[in-house]
């Protein structure tokens, strides 16, 4: 066992949980204490070391900061949210008046306790994913979601996770159980945030989602940390008969982030719309790891990532496609395009098919490249500045799917943020005014 | 330091083997004397056996790899002789009458001439007959041209210098398992060296290469091109092989120096195991080319045969406008297995490559395509381009794309394309319309499939491609 993991299992027997989550405790920390700890060998951590997570001493958990996280630029400031800080649940950024379809774990009752017994660290195979395993270990408190049958959450639900700076790193856990039953619908956007000082915290994330049969469900999940920040997270669905999911992602780099993405089709004439984004800059990574299982026929994924990759950073992309033998009929399409701006930065992305049926449509494509230089040339000759340029297209290659994120206000919010992110110089954000979100959506 | 140990290897020497030499087949197992053996067998220098010891002791620190999608039952490397004696005129067949019927079959609609069917087959014939003098006059056209073309054994003893200076300068012996086995026990293979500026005057086959039959389980080639020479060379052939070893652990070195041009073309039919896929070889080759300024390496496969693929021929592209391609087509039925592909490491400026790979599964086998393009930081305008197709003929087999792509510098393109379908219903409806039957639908539809790789492929080749794959499609439909 590594250090890191000693570390980590030692952590776990610091919190105090409900009796009724030891069972995923216990597992999960055994799990965790075996599972042999990721090399450059592993395959899914080829191109991501660990050594930032390593190196780094955690011995207590944080203490959240409410001041500072509250000054945070909160995206849907009048829609239902749920804020956490370094971890802990903060009632007082929370909305007053939440759905009554959330439930934090710690004030569950005993139907919403059972669906949580009987869901949670199902959704996700914790041998598989080691980090799923220290979240099972590491489950003290997260937030239920739950949709009875064809009933419609009335707004987007904001899960925010704000970290703040401490004294000495400190890590969080993050839990999010999601539960729609058949022919049920929501909206949920999840908002890892951080103040902007320096901090050297670590973020480890679970979302589980079950889609129940006819069920629609439309989740956003952006992930905008300070750079220093370690984040490994993770979504895990299971798609029902006739169901829908349209997912989107947005993730800027840190030290360490890495995502992973597993989408499994259960049910038949299942469909998937999965788009992200990734933005990593200066000595960053980003890290998205999606893995779609088809193993029903008749199922439907539409998978698109694009990354700007900028500066001394570094992307990876790995999007797995599984058709299951008798999954017929299944249409699955990935592409992953990628700009690289700088000389020093590196993509490595690996887009991968398994099939197993022969009735299907397959395809998928990966591209890296820079900005097309005719394309600069066209604008500059149209007496735009080449920084302003490379901002427009820029933008422009990553405007497709943000357009279709799920959610409107996120999709105005991030493209104001966006645009102070590209246009770094300042008077390159000047577009702000012209209203340039307009012309371009 | 390093002077006592190398008494102390000399020591070894001299004690070790010599009751040994006069054995003809060596008992099963692999230790350092019988990498001596082996190397005194073939009169080999010291600084050859040395070469394979070094091997010999990397291989015994490396793990056999296990990250190919194949399923094989472990391989117990101490059962495998490492050498015998080529087989006696006597233990042979006499006449084609004692040859399998099935293997006869095969030939015949693959239309062998008689003669060469019993070759292939490995029929005990005095003379080689009309080869000889095929043989002979080849052998003058080279000579006059300054190509040199002879097994390695040979090589190592009439050039060592040009042997000493390339081989294992592309794959090193510690490369990987499989390659470090084959430089401490390769029992023969080709060695070709094209002069400055020559353009070799006809195709090189390995075919042509007396005593080709007999180079054994661990073949060793070795290619080199000089400073604006080309060569084409072939491999293998459409026949089906057979060969009581099970496994093959071939290398392929070649080095293609400023402005030259190699071209290598491989049909690989070794015997694919019966219908339940027992009994059939395990192909584990390592192949690659290093690409100087302007140089060109050029592959082209099609692999057809063996229970086990594990083939990845690469190629590295140093100089600045070098150019890398990779044409492929894979075809597995019943329970074949391949996992190959090709790596592309851009090193120099304006670097090109272009990848190419088929993929045809049937039955219940298993095809994968498993891909580098490596674009580096110094690899200023470097393009690559991949194209994988992979088409399914029944519900009971896979067909997967492992492509794994690292770019480094901004002002490279790397495009990388996959798709997999099967062969549709309006084609096949199409084609029976027009009153082909199912079989022959498949194999036109499959030749269509494959055009593009096919049309690099020497002409003769690309005639007995097509109607290999025919052959090894037959029983998958219908």
């Amino acid at each position: 066992m590594s250090e890191f993991q000693q570390q980590a299992l030692e952590l776990a027997r610091q919190q105090q949980a409900p009796d009724w989550l030891a069972p995923l405790r216990t597992s999960g920390a055994d799990q965790w204490a075996q599972a042999a700890w990721p090399t450059r060998r592993t395959e899914q951590w080829k191109y991501t070391p660990l050594i930032p997570l390593q190196k780094t001493w955690f011995n207590r958990w944080g203490e959240p900061d409410l001041a500072q996280a509250g000054s945070i630029d909160w995206i849907d400031p009048e829609a239902s949210r749920l804020v956490f800080v370094n971890g802990r649940f903060a009632a007082d950024l929370s909305s007053n008046d939440l759905p009554a379809e959330v439930v934090r774990f710690a004030e569950a009752g005993p139907e919403q306790r059972a669906l949580i017994e009987q869901h949670l660290g199902q959704v996700v195979d914790s041998e598989r994913h080691l980090f799923a395993a220290l979240s099972n270990a590491w489950t003290d408190d997260g937030v239920l979601l739950h949709v009875p049958a064809g009933q419609q959450l009335s707004g987007p639900l904001y899960v925010v996770h704000v970290s703040t700076p401490e004294a000495e790193p400190t890590p969080a856990g993050q839990r999010l159980l999601i539960v729609l039953d058949s022919g049920a619908q929501a909206s949920v956007v999840e908002h890892f945030a951080s103040t902007a000082d320096s901090q050297s915290g670590f973020v480890n994330s679970l979302t589980e989602v079950v889609v129940g049969d006819n069920a629609r469900f439309r989740h956003c999940r952006v992930h905008l940390e300070q750079e220093d920040l370690i984040h490994v997270g993770g979504v895990h669905v299971n798609l029902g008969r006739a169901s829908h999911m349209n997912g989107f992602t947005l993730a800027q780099g840190s030290r360490l982030k890495r995502i992973d993405y597993q989408i499994n089709h259960r049910g038949e004439g299942a469909e998937l719309v999965l788009n992200g984004i990734y933005l990593p800059r200066n000595r960053q990574l980003v890290d998205y790891h999606t893995n779609v299982e088809h193993c029903v026929p008749h199922c439907t994924t539409s998978e698109t990532f694009r990354g700007i990759i900028g500066d001394s950073s570094r992307a990876v992309f790995n999007g797995r496609i599984h058709i299951h033998p008798d999954a017929q009929k299944t249409l699955a399409e990935l592409s992953n395009k990628n700009l690289l701006t700088s000389d020093r930065a590196e993509v490595d992305t690996k887009p991968e098919l398994e099939i197993y049926a022969d009735d299907v449509r397959c395809a998928h494509g990966a591209t890296v490249s820079q900005l097309d230089p005719t394309a600069l040339y066209y604008l500059q000759s149209r007496g735009i500045s080449r920084l302003e340029a490379e901002v427009m297209l820029s933008f422009g290659f990553i405007n497709e799917l943000l357009r279709e994120a799920p959610e409107p206000a996120l999709q105005a919010w991030l493209r104001r943020h966006l645009n102070v992110l590209l246009g770094r110089p300042e008077q390159l954000t000047r577009h702000l005014d012209t209203g340039i979100e307009d012309s371009l959506s | 330091m390093s002077e006592q140990v190398d008494n102390l290897i000399r020591k070894e020497y001299a004690a070790g083997f010599h009751t040994l030499i006069d054995a003809d087949t060596l008992p099963p197992g692999l230790n350092e004397d019988v990498v001596r053996f082996i190397s005194a067998k073939k009169g080999e220098p010291d600084w050859m056996t040395e070469w394979r010891l070094k091997a010999y002791r990397a291989w015994t620190e490396m793990a056999e790899p296990d990250w190919a999608k194949v399923k094989y039952p472990p391989i117990d490397f101490q059962k495998i002789s490492y050498y015998s004696a080529p087989k006696s005129m006597d233990d042979k067949p006499q006449s084609l009458d004692e040859v399998d019927p099935e293997l006869l079959a095969t030939y015949e609609k693959l239309g062998i001439p008689l003669h060469e069917q019993e070759m292939l087959a490995g029929v005990a014939v005095d003379a080689v007959f009309d080869s000889v003098s095929v043989v002979t006059t080849f052998r003058k056209k080279l000579w006059e041209a300054g190509v040199i073309f002879c097994p390695i054994s040979e090589a190592v003893h009439d050039y060592p210098e040009l042997v000493k200076k390339y081989l294992g300068s592309v794959v090193p012996q510690k490369d990987n398992y499989f390659a470090a086995l084959n430089s401490a026990v390769f029992s023969d293979g080709s060695f070709v060296y094209i002069p400055k500026g020559v353009r070799c005057p006809m195709e090189l086959s390995t075919y042509f290469r007396i005593n080709e039959m007999n180079t054994g389980q661990f073949e060793r080639t070795l290619i080199v091109a000089e400073e604006g020479s080309h060569v084409s060379y072939l491999e293998g052939c459409t026949a089906p092989m057979r060969d009581e070893n099970q496994l093959h652990a071939a290398v392929v070195e070649l080095v293609a120096l400023d402005n030259a041009e190699i071209k290598y073309s491989t049909v690989q039919n070794w015997y694919p195991g019966d219908a339940e896929g027992k009994g059939g070889i395990y192909n584990f080759v390592t192949k690659r080319g290093i690409c100087h300024t302007n140089a060109k390496i050029s592959w082209t496969q099609v692999e057809t045969g063996s229970a086990v693929t594990w083939k990845y021929p690469s190629c590295i592209l140093k100089g600045d406008n070098s150019v890398g391609e990779f044409y492929s087509v894979a075809l597995t039925n019943n329970y074949q297995q391949a996992d190959t592909g090709t790596k592309m490491i851009h090193l120099g400026k304006n670097t090109r490559s272009t990848i190419i790979a088929k993929g045809i599964s049937a039955g219940k086998s298993d095809s994968s395509y498993r891909g580098l393009v490596r674009i580096n930081a110094g690899a200023e305008g470097a393009r690559n381009f991949t194209q994988c197709d992979s088409l399914l003929i029944g519900d009971q087999c896979g067909a997967h794309t492992f492509p794994y792509i690292e770019s480094r510098n901004p002002s490279a393109i790397v495009e990388h394309e996959a798709t997999t379908s099967r062969v549709s219903d309006d084609q096949m409806f199409l084609c029976q319309q027009r009153g082909l039957d199912a079989e022959k639908a498949v194999s036109m539809i499959v030749n269509g499939f494959c055009r593009e790789v096919f049309r690099e492929l020497p002409m003769e080749f690309a005639v007995e491609a097509g109607k290999l794959l025919e052959v090894s499609l037959e029983g998958s439909v219908g």
